[in-house]
């Protein structure tokens, strides 16, 4: 009977668990789900890394190829990250282009690595306006189940700290290139950014690491990352609005969140 | 090449660093004559034995059924979804439709790969489909079509059967009607070597005639069990036909020594279940 | 069948000949005067008529697409004059995953006086009503039909957004604002309706 309940009206099925103080899957308001973060498991790519958040699963790989930097910036290497949400991962994508919840998160993630700066993009200079890496990281999300975009963040890390890239040696006299395979080099992470969804439901209660079905039943999603103790990205794409206390709680909630993700992230790698 | 918009894109032109490699690796014809000589392959397995196999379902918490294969370093993960319309079909059919989708992850070879379906993948699914059609009952739901995903997280060989066999367990875990069980195999050949399961290496040395006429390529077959039938067979290359006699003989056999695999995780999965509704 | 000890079948597996004393029911299929399972699941021998019928049932949930004469439930989205769009959202007692089209037309709401029926007067957007599937014809459209007294709106709100209560067959009335509005209204029966919950 339930599950008819929960099909035909969810919004009052959650009120109702809400009320009691806690969500249909058992948890507290403030609890996350467990994290897991495996690195190196795919030895194609150059750095991988799989993240679970709860039943949320994403890949991170980052290959690395060989670029001419662009004009205006001589010694600039390239990032790319593209996350892709797959119709593997959940019924609500289909396949084609991607969708535009992927291309927001795509832009989202963007801008949390470039605000956070924790690949410094001098650092993957080979030799001046000549050569340079450019470092594709791709995200598969296999399991779409809510908070991505925490769990893309997870396994970036873990795949840029795992990530080796090796020796190149550049003649510029001849433009010859040689590359020394046995001789790797870890790429210089510069800071752990560490992201922390909440969601707004009924305009009132604040979710912590909210599931998919929360995300799409709730009013308002706001997603704030924290680069150790500095605040680099607030992300409220419109939604309820949230009093100032609310904002500064969540705020506060993820900072103190950041430290055991850190942790997470060190014990992986 | 029109821009795609939709994503971030890099710089125009990249290259992998691998073509400028110092160290002067093996070419495939030393690797293959080396293996001729030794009778060893690679990861010393015997020539006609089978990596070991690794199955899980109920990887994908939003799908209906899902499993995850594992061959040694080959890694595919698929997922299948509720029957749904068929898009864009205005008449009534009484049979339904499988729709297959195969896909490497970018990273997942040792050329980066890109995000939009290529002729390959384009082909596999098709491969796929076809495999997959003789084994789902389509009458029991008319006028639906129930997708199927397939996403090669780590290509080291043998993807395409990999993905077959784990698409059948998926749909046996999403408790879609079927008529068999369904396990693939493929087999790479060069010369007199025959490579079962083969690995990325292995297919590459069976890609290429190593002389004129020479026998070479790569098959892959998928099998229904109980009913003994071939429900897929793919060839590429060129293969004598006793050699190929020979190769299906083998393939067969070897597609049988998964079956045992499959039905032993079924019937796990089936008691963990029951035994999961009676808790409740 | 006792849950203890079930007799578990993989697709493909052969169960049993097919002949006078066993048919092939839900789950299997006939082959060549055997029959077989269809899923992983287990084994269910319901008697019929001096006939065994063999049905496999998996283990999971089961995959389920409405069909004809199947009582749904669905929920109405869009209302016109000459019908009312609905998504199917459970067949029987099993919760769909994916929610499906149908269409309710004017002359099949009510089994009599069809042409004075109004869609208005009788389903309006975001009620819950209780259907029976008719045969299919077109491609991608169920229809339903309401024509039986246990069928129709079961769960409605009013125009202010509380819940109603039936108070006839044609009307249900708001809690809060005690307003009537007119509805096809369901005679819901209890589920498990026997002699003893009467004499009570």
């Amino acid at each position: 009977m339930a599950e008819q309940y929960k099909s035909l009206h969810p919004i009052k099925y959650y009120r109702d668990y809400l009320a009691h103080g806690i969500r249909p899957d058992g948890r507290e308001f403030n609890k996350f789900r467990p994290i897991l973060l495996n690195v190196g498991s795919i030895d194609t790519a150059d750095g991988s890394a799989i993240a679970k958040v709860g039943n949320t699963t994403v890949v991170c790989g980052i290959k690395a190829e060989l670029c001419k930097p662009k004009p205006d910036a001589p010694k600039c290497g390239f990032l790319v990250p593209n996350l892709e949400l797959p119709p593997l991962c959940s019924p609500k994508f289909r396949p084609g282009p991607p969708s535009d919840q992927a291309q927001v998160l795509t832009q989202l993630i963007a801008d949390i690595i470039e605000n956070s700066k924790c690949i410094d993009l001098n650092d993957l200079c080979i030799f001046q306006d000549k050569l340079v890496w450019c470092l594709f990281v791709d995200f598969v999300c296999l399991d779409f189940d809510g908070s991505v975009v925490d769990a893309c963040i997870v396994s970036l890390l873990g795949a840029l700290k795992t990530a080796k890239l090796p020796f190149v040696e550049y003649d510029p006299a001849l433009d010859n290139i040689q590359v020394n395979m046995e001789e790797r080099k870890h790429i210089k992470v510069h800071s752990t950014p560490v992201s922390t969804t909440f969601a707004v439901f009924d305009d009132k209660v604040i979710l912590k690491d909210p599931t998919q079905e929360e995300e799409n039943l709730c009013s308002g999603i706001l997603t704030v990352v924290f680069k150790d103790d500095e605040l680099c990205c607030v992300h409220k794409p419109g939604g309820s609005p949230l009093t100032q206390e609310e904002l500064s709680q969540c705020i506060e909630e993820s900072k103190e969140r950041t430290l055991f993700i850190k942790r997470l992230i060190d014990t992986a790698v | 090449m029109p821009v795609d918009h939709k994503r971030i894109n890099g710089p125009d032109e990249t290259y992998p660093y691998s073509l400028y490699a110092k160290t002067n690796k093996q070419s495939l014809n030393e690797k293959h004559e080396d293996i001729k000589r030794t009778g060893q392959r690679s990861d010393s397995r015997t020539f006609l034995e089978h990596r070991k196999i690794f199955i899980k379902t109920g990887v994908v918490s939003q799908a209906k059924g899902s499993a995850y294969i594992e061959l040694e370093n080959t890694k595919v993960i698929v997922s299948v979804f509720d029957p749904r319309e068929i898009p864009n079909r205005p008449d009534y059919s009484l049979k339904g439709e499988i729709y297959c989708e195969f896909k490497y992850a970018p990273f997942s070879c040792n050329k980066r790969r890109l995000h939009i379906q290529d002729t390959e993948e384009k082909q596999y699914s098709a491969i796929m489909k076809q495999a997959l059609e003789s084994t789902v009952c389509s009458h029991e739901f008319p006028n639906f079509q129930v997708d199927i995903y397939a996403m090669v997280l780590h290509n080291d060989g043998s993807c395409l059967s990999a993905a077959i066999t784990a698409a059948g367990l998926a749909l046996a875990h999403a408790g879609v009607p079927m008529y068999d069980i369904i396990t693939s195999v493929s087999l790479g050949i060069q010369q007199d070597n025959l490579f079962i399961d083969p690995t990325n290496e292995e297919q590459s040395i069976c890609l290429y005639p190593r002389t004129l006429d020479t026998d070479h390529g790569n098959v892959i077959i998928s099998k229904l069990h109980m009913h003994n039938q071939i429900s897929q067979f793919y060839q590429s290359g060129n293969i004598s036909l006793e050699k190929i006699n020979e190769a299906i003989g083998i393939l067969d056999k070897t597609c049988e020594e998964l079956v045992p695999v499959i039905q032993k995780y079924l019937v796990k999965h089936v008691i963990r279940n029951l035994k999961d509704r009676e808790a409740k | 069948m006792s849950t203890s000890d079930p007799l578990i079948c993989l697709p493909g597996q052969r169960l049993c000949l097919s002949d006078k004393t066993y048919t092939s029911g839900q789950g299997t299929y006939e082959r060549q005067g055997y029959i077989y399972s269809q899923l992983a699941g287990y084994v269910d021998i319901v008697d019929k008529d001096s006939v065994k019928v063999v049905e496999v049932h998996t283990s999971g949930e089961k995959t389920v697409i409405p069909a004809q004469g199947d009582i749904v439930t669905a929920k109405v989205s869009v209302i016109t004059q000459q019908y009312a769009k609905c998504f199917i959202t459970s067949v029987g007692d099993t919760v769909l995953r994916r929610p499906f089209r149908a269409v309710l037309r004017t002359e099949d709401i009510r089994a009599t006086e069809k042409d004075k029926v109004e869609v208005y007067k009788s389903v309006r957007p975001g009620d819950i009503i209780l259907a029976r599937v008719l045969p299919i014809t077109e491609a991608h459209n169920y229809q339903l039909s309401t024509a039986e007294n246990e069928l129709g709106v079961v769960i409605a709100h009013s125009e202010h957004g509380h819940p109603m209560v039936p108070i006839s067959w044609t009307e249900m009335q708001c809690t809060k604002t005690f307003v009537k509005e007119p509805r096809k209204v369901a005679k819901v029966v209890p589920e498990h309706f026997n002699q003893d919950n009467l004499a009570a």
